[in-house]
């Protein structure tokens, strides 16, 4: 079974040394949130996942969810666990203390969030959900709204879904059938059924809000006409405790390929009363709010399950005895060498690495530009952070959830035929990783983000809050002999990047398919890139410590290989794009 | 004997507006208007309205100094005027007896072969002449120009059997040459061509709308864009003529129109319109029409609900019908919706009328789309949209739905209005055959030449036109004829072919703009991705392109006509001369998007005022004049202000009629190859550093003033960098390269700057400057 160590030292370093988190304690609202405070919310954050969360992971995933009734039953121990996580105040770190939240920065969060999806990815799912209806609701709900239900959700005692996909509409919500009904005392009647909601029955909590979307009769065609609604489980009573039993019930649950310990529901609305958020016919734009939120979220899962597949798999390949170094043994005294000697055993435990440790830098300059976005006082620094995040959210989601699912498969591999069994846990990662490629929009969803929405927005504008900082970076340092190993790959890379924007951007202009045709290669050579970029950072930062301390050393080398054996598949993707569509599109359908 | 001097009587909008546009050809004119009652000033109408002209946005001249060419006074005291003016214009109020009391004093005073017309726009011909001479009959007709004389480009020419043709020619060769318009001869009959068919679309797209019960923008989002209607569409226009206007029309209309004629039927009273116009709802000129900006509401776009009669936010519309339809017609005029069936009512009402208006308000189909695209903006005229409908399509669904189906249409079944016959263009004419259209001579269309030929050269941005006699055509086509690698690369293609094989080369299109400059999307979007060596690549590429242009050892006429903006004015800098149609408007507007003109236009501009020997001595005079414009990013708002400005140059030329602008430009181009060399480089003296302190404290003093905003101090900073030469002293002699290294290095200066970036993207998104 895989332990679980938060990598409390590696998360610092991003958040501290890497992305200058002391510059949020500036902002109005941050100030509480020095050094100590952070250190003290993360070190318990990491007790409760390695010591709560990550034990359950492996039962919870044997035994699975059992549905009798319309009622769900979560495994063992994981009504238990919640109560501590809820309790622990947990569900409330990164809400508004108007609301009873901590107000906690995001870019604490994010890390916690980490932790909790390395230790155990199913049991996050419950939270990460509430999170989600928390936000949609704090964005666009009516006062009353947030006055009745923010308080419940942010302090975990209930919980929150997204009810948005039907039996034949995912990802082309504009189909959906769901519809909700004006009643005269201003509130709906939904009508409907939603499929894949994850948490919309469990035993976690007493009462569970879903956040609907559905169509209002009469409305405009297509997605825009669709309204989201808050339908509670339980209608609250007069004193705000779980009242009258809602028409929501649930159908059935999925069983799944992974995260077996969520629930996932077929949600059935029959005349359910419901309240209507924001405006009519604007769900989708309060839907993606909580979607864009999401798919960061979503990244994350990626960079967790990564992190837990690297620390069973190094800790295997130093305890695994077999065969011998092929310069000879290294360790006689045994009766084989651990299969950490080996150049391959090495170039696997490193790929995760690097991707692990640049993914989080990533994810917290990310984070910390959702701060700014949040609380800076200059509108021009938030329209700047907003921009920053718009364009790098689909590059999260996609990058990152591929980077998670190829760091379990080779978690596997690292464990041969040890890995494959159940009984490790290894396995388990792979399956689980593997939901978080498709769910929040597919990867190839992202890339048509990327290239169809994103970088052609304001003649480019949100590419700037990437594209800018790196070139400056390379114009600052390119003389810099020190830095040279890692800027000029940086360079490089971004200068692929910058000949593959030019290209998909025209070719794009001209015939659409040719930019769905380079869409996930360019979204890959971007992530690579930027990624570059934090690499080319953290090394700067940690040369002149490299001597002193073996943490910075291994950062170097990390550095070292990212640059050597991960970037020059910049080259290949490349090539990749600029070969254009014609190929793909030539092909007929009945050849197939 | 042509025209040289011109007499317009009736100085109202109109006729100062004529006047006006007389004189911008540089023709003198005599403007009289009575003697108002008990003035001290007996001139006073007259001169009342040139000043008024003067103050007139958009400006009815075409340079202050035109206004010069009119002499102003009144009917009692100068008719004497008259006497030797080789045409006279009666444009006073549309009543019989006054204006042939006119005609009877203009008999007495004018030379016997001057012509006079009438503007009117509703008596008959024949009325009006009814009783005079016959040598007076024998030089009258009708010119009815359209509102604003100078911009609008119809004139309907009526004239009479009594009419010589020398009178005919005269008349109309001054129209079209001087004075720029399409003449489009129409038959003495209501309306003529233009207001008979437009008034009658106008009401029945009102009318109709309120009977299918829709709203105002639905109305023009149906029958506008999809139809080739200007912007405004239909209640749009209503606004801009006055809705109190519109009683007045269709009463003269009704009247003067036989009982058979459909009109009556679609004449029908409107008691919101009627309400609007009592209670001074007359439109734009009024408290607001059907559409108004509601300056309460900061500025607010508001539409009146036709069904409850109240003023509501205006909505952006997407119309189904529209949206399914494309861009097919059949699909529009049968979609099943109160939409669908709208476009169709109109449609075929407008249309039916146009077909029975040949051979009753004009013999021919061409006359009639001309009339439409010129008087009323159409993109197509009817005939040209039946065309794209499909004859017999339309005359079955007339038949099915037992409409009277009109001879001209009759003799279309089976065939098209206009088709193109070795590689002529040919219209339909009554009988069922087809003539064959001549353009008039010195006509010379792009279009016309596309119609046999291929280019020569092209690629995605443009393409290059053989135009016989040796002379190569360079046309832009990108979209929105803006410049960018491609173009810049098929020059220098162009200036070798025309080297080894051709004479000369004419740079000209027929879009409505010659080019807003380059295409600032991709020079963001490159700026954005921090493509640097990219766009310095693409400035020096231009620089070079444009240098090739300018020593080319064959002679390069630019013929702007529209805006030519920015990188298009900078090509016009290079040509060796330039033929400008008159609605030109030219400048270096780069400041506007936080840039500076950086394929050449500062030193060329430069060059231009340098050689200007009416200037004081010294460097800094042409510096600052320059700086000036260039910091302002001053248009000329006309050919005429652009040769004031020193864009034209002595030699230059400047033609009125658009459709002459390609035969004007060739015509001088193979003049110029005659022994064409190419000029001698420029050398520069700039003032240098105590040049740039002085405009820098100019700039200083606007900014305190609030004139200029922050970032125009920076970009003036930069201008001023170059002009001034930089870090040079007086004595120091600059080349042109030098200069164009300036340029470049500024340049890129600027185009890093995000305050430079947020104006370029404010522009390209809502196409108004912005003031950072």
């Amino acid at each position: 079974m895989p332990a679980y160590k938060a990598p409390l030292r590696d998360m610092r370093y991003a958040l501290y040394d890497v992305i200058g988190y002391d510059d949020l304690t500036k902002l109005p609202g941050y100030e509480d949130f020095d050094r100590d405070t952070v250190d003290a919310v993360l070190d318990e954050a990491a007790k409760i996942c390695e010591e709560v969360l990550q034990p359950l992971n492996h039962s919870g995933d044997a035994e699975g969810c059992h549905y009798e009734n319309g009622v769900v039953r979560t495994p063992k121990g994981f009504k238990e666990a919640y109560t501590l996580f809820r309790d622990g105040g947990w569900t409330s770190l990164a809400c508004a203390p108007q609301y009873g939240g901590q107000g906690m920065p995001v870019s604490v969060n994010a890390l916690v969030e980490e932790m909790i999806c390395a230790a155990n990815m199913s049991f996050g799912m419950y939270p990460g959900l509430t999170h989600g209806a928390y936000k949609a609701l704090h964005a666009f709900g009516s006062k009353e709204l947030q006055d009745s239900y923010l308080p419940k959700l942010v302090d975990g005692t209930w919980s929150g879904t997204m009810c948005m996909t039907e039996p034949h509409c995912g990802t082309d919500l504009g189909q959906m059938r769901t519809k909700a009904v004006p009643q005269e005392d201003g509130s709906y009647r939904v009508t409907g059924t939603k499929i894949f909601i994850s948490a919309g029955e469990h035993d976690l909590t007493e009462n569970i809000i879903h956040l609907v979307l559905a169509k209002i009769p009469g409305g405009p065609k297509g997605t825009k006409g669709v309204s989201l609604f808050l339908v509670p489980k339980f209608l609250p009573d007069a004193n705000g405790n779980p009242g009258e039993r809602n028409g929501v019930r649930c159908g059935s649950i999925e069983h799944k390929m992974g995260i077996k310990a969520s629930s996932t529901c077929v949600m059935n609305f029959d005349d359910a009363k419901g309240f209507l958020v924001g405006e009519e016919h604007k769900g989708m734009k309060a839907m993606f709010t909580m979607m864009n939120t999401a798919r960061l979220g979503v990244g994350v899962q990626g960079l967790g399950l990564a992190e837990a597949a690297y620390q069973g798999a190094v800790t295997y390949a130093k305890d695994r005895l077999q065969g011998r170094a092929l310069s000879g043994a290294k360790f006689p005294e045994k009766a084989a060498d651990p299969i950490i000697v080996h150049p391959d055993v090495r170039r696997m435990l490193l790929t995760q690495r690097a991707y692990i440790e640049g993914c989080r830098a990533l994810a917290m300059w990310t984070a910390k530009c959702i701060d700014i976005y949040r609380m800076h006082p200059d509108p021009a620094e938030r329209e700047k952070a907003d921009d920053y995040v718009a364009l790098v959210t689909p590059v999260i989601k996609a990058f990152f959830t591929d980077i998670g699912f190829e760091a379990a498969n080779i978690g596997v591999q690292v464990f041969g035929g040890h890995g494959y069994i159940r009984d490790n846990g290894m396995e388990q990662l792979v399956r689980d990783a593997r939901i978080a490629q498709i769910y929040e929009g597919a990867n190839g969803i992202q890339g048509l983000d990327l290239v169809g929405r994103k970088m052609a927005m304001h003649a480019g504008r949100y590419m700037r809050t990437v594209f800018h900082p790196i070139s400056e970076y390379v114009e600052a340092n390119k003389a810099n002999a020190a830095l040279a190993d890692f800027v000029g790959p940086l360079g490089k890379a971004f200068g692929r990047l910058q000949q593959a924007t030019m290209h998909v951007a025209r070719a794009g202009m001209a015939r659409p398919d040719e930019a769905g045709a380079a869409a996930t290669d360019y979204l890959r050579l971007f992530g690579l890139t930027v990624l570059a970029f934090m690499w080319a950072r953290m090394a700067e930062v940690s040369l002149p410590q490299a001597d002193s301390d073996p943490f910075h050393k291994a950062k170097v080398l990390t550095a070292r290989f990212y640059m050597e054996r991960l970037l020059p598949q910049t080259g290949a993707l490349l090539a990749t794009i600029t070969a254009g569509g014609k190929t793909i599109m030539a092909f007929e359908e009945a050849a197939f | 004997m042509t025209i040289n001097k011109v007499a317009v009587i009736g100085a109202g909008v109109m006729g100062a507006g004529i006047a006006a546009q007389v004189a911008n050809a540089g023709t003198p004119v005599v403007l009289l208007d009575i003697v108002p009652a008990g003035a001290t000033n007996r001139n006073a109408v007259a001169e009342g309205a040139v000043a008024k002209l003067l103050k007139t946005e958009p400006a009815p001249f075409m340079s202050k100094a035109a206004a010069k060419l009119i002499t102003t006074g009144n009917i009692e005291d100068h008719l004497e005027l008259l006497r030797d003016c080789d045409w006279i214009v009666e444009v006073v109020v549309e009543k019989l007896e006054v204006k042939q009391a006119l005609y009877k004093k203009i008999d007495a005073h004018k030379k016997p072969d001057a012509i006079v017309s009438s503007n009117t726009s509703t008596i008959p011909l024949a009325t009006l002449i009814a009783g005079m001479p016959q040598e007076f009959a024998e030089k009258f007709v009708i010119t009815h120009f359209f509102n604003p004389p100078r911009y609008m480009r119809l004139l309907e020419l009526v004239t009479s059997d009594k009419n010589s043709a020398d009178t005919v020619k005269k008349i109309t060769d001054f129209c079209d040459y001087k004075l720029g318009k399409g003449v489009v001869v129409c038959k003495d009959r209501p309306g003529f061509i233009a207001n008979r068919l437009g008034v009658y679309w106008l009401q029945s797209a009102v009318v109709l709308a309120f009977e299918h019960g829709l709203q105002v923008e639905e109305a023009d989002a149906i029958i506008g864009k999809p139809l080739g209607i200007p912007k405004t569409g239909v209640f749009g226009l209503l606004d801009l003529i006055g809705l109190d206007l519109m009683p007045h029309i269709n009463a003269s209309m009704a009247s003067a129109l036989p009982s058979t004629d459909p009109f009556h039927g679609m004449n029908k009273p409107l008691p919101l319109v009627e309400r609007m116009i009592r209670d001074g709802y007359t439109g734009r000129k009024g408290k607001g029409g059907f559409y108004r900006l509601n300056r309460e509401k900061g500025k607010l776009k508001e539409a009146l609900d036709l069904q409850t009669g109240d003023y509501r936010a205006q909505k952006r519309m997407r119309v189904d019908a529209v949206t399914d339809a494309g861009r097919d017609l059949k699909k529009l005029f049968t979609h099943d919706s109160e939409h669908g069936r709208y476009a169709w009512d109109v449609a075929r009402k407008t249309l039916t009328y146009a077909a029975a208006l040949v051979g009753d308000a004009a013999d021919d189909i061409v006359s009639i789309d001309e009339a439409m695209r010129l008087g009323y903006a159409w993109k197509w005229g009817p005939f040209e949209l039946l065309d794209k409908i499909g004859v017999d399509w339309f005359v079955s669904k007339l038949e099915e739905a037992g409409c009277l189906v009109p001879p001209i249409l009759q003799a279309a079944r089976g065939k098209t209005f206009y088709r193109i016959e070795n590689g002529k263009r040919q219209a339909l004419t009554l009988s069922g055959d087809y003539v064959t259209l001549e353009r008039r001579e010195g006509v010379l269309l792009l279009a016309d030449i596309k119609l046999t030929q291929k280019p020569v050269l092209k690629n995605g941005s443009a393409s290059v036109w053989d135009i016989g006699d040796g002379v190569l055509c360079f046309e832009f086509t990108s979209i929105m004829n803006s410049l960018d690698a491609d173009i810049v690369m098929l020059l220098n293609q162009t200036v070798q072919l025309v080297q080894s094989k051709y004479k000369a080369l004419v740079i000209y299109n027929e879009g409505s703009n010659f080019t807003v400059g380059a295409n600032l999307g991709l020079a963001l979007f490159a700026a954005n991705i921090a493509a640097w060596t990219e766009i310095e690549q693409l400035v020096g590429l231009g620089q070079f392109a444009y240098k090739g242009l300018k020593y080319a050892p064959f002679p390069v006429v630019g013929a702007p006509s529209g805006m030519a903006l920015g990188g298009g004015c900078e090509i016009l800098l290079h040509c060796s001369a330039i033929q400008a149609h008159a609605e030109s408007y030219i400048g270096l507007v780069e400041v506007g998007v936080g840039l500076i003109p950086a394929w050449g236009g500062c030193k060329e501009f430069l060059a231009r005022w340098q050689a200007n020997t009416k200037m004081p001595k010294g460097p800094m005079p042409s510096v600052a004049q320059v700086f000036e414009y260039i910091s302002t990013a001053r248009v000329a708002k006309s050919a005429a202000e652009a040769r004031e400005m020193m864009i034209l140059r002595d030699g230059d030329g400047i033609t009125m009629n658009r459709d002459r602008l390609l035969f004007d430009a060739k015509a001088k181009a193979l003049k110029m190859a005659e022994n064409y060399k190419p000029p001698a480089p420029p050398t520069y003296r700039l003032p240098g550093l105590s040049g740039k302190l002085a405009l820098k404290m100019a700039v200083d003093s606007f900014a305190k003033m609030g004139k200029a905003t922050k970032h125009d101090v920076v970009v003036s900073d930069v201008l001023a960098d170059i002009l001034t030469g930089g870090d040079v002293e007086y004595f120091d002699e600059l080349s042109e390269d030098k200069l164009l290294e300036l340029e470049r290095k500024n340049f890129m200066r600027l185009v890093r700057n995000p305050d430079s970036m947020a104006r370029v993207e404010h522009m390209l998104e809502t196409g108004k400057p912005l003031r950072n």
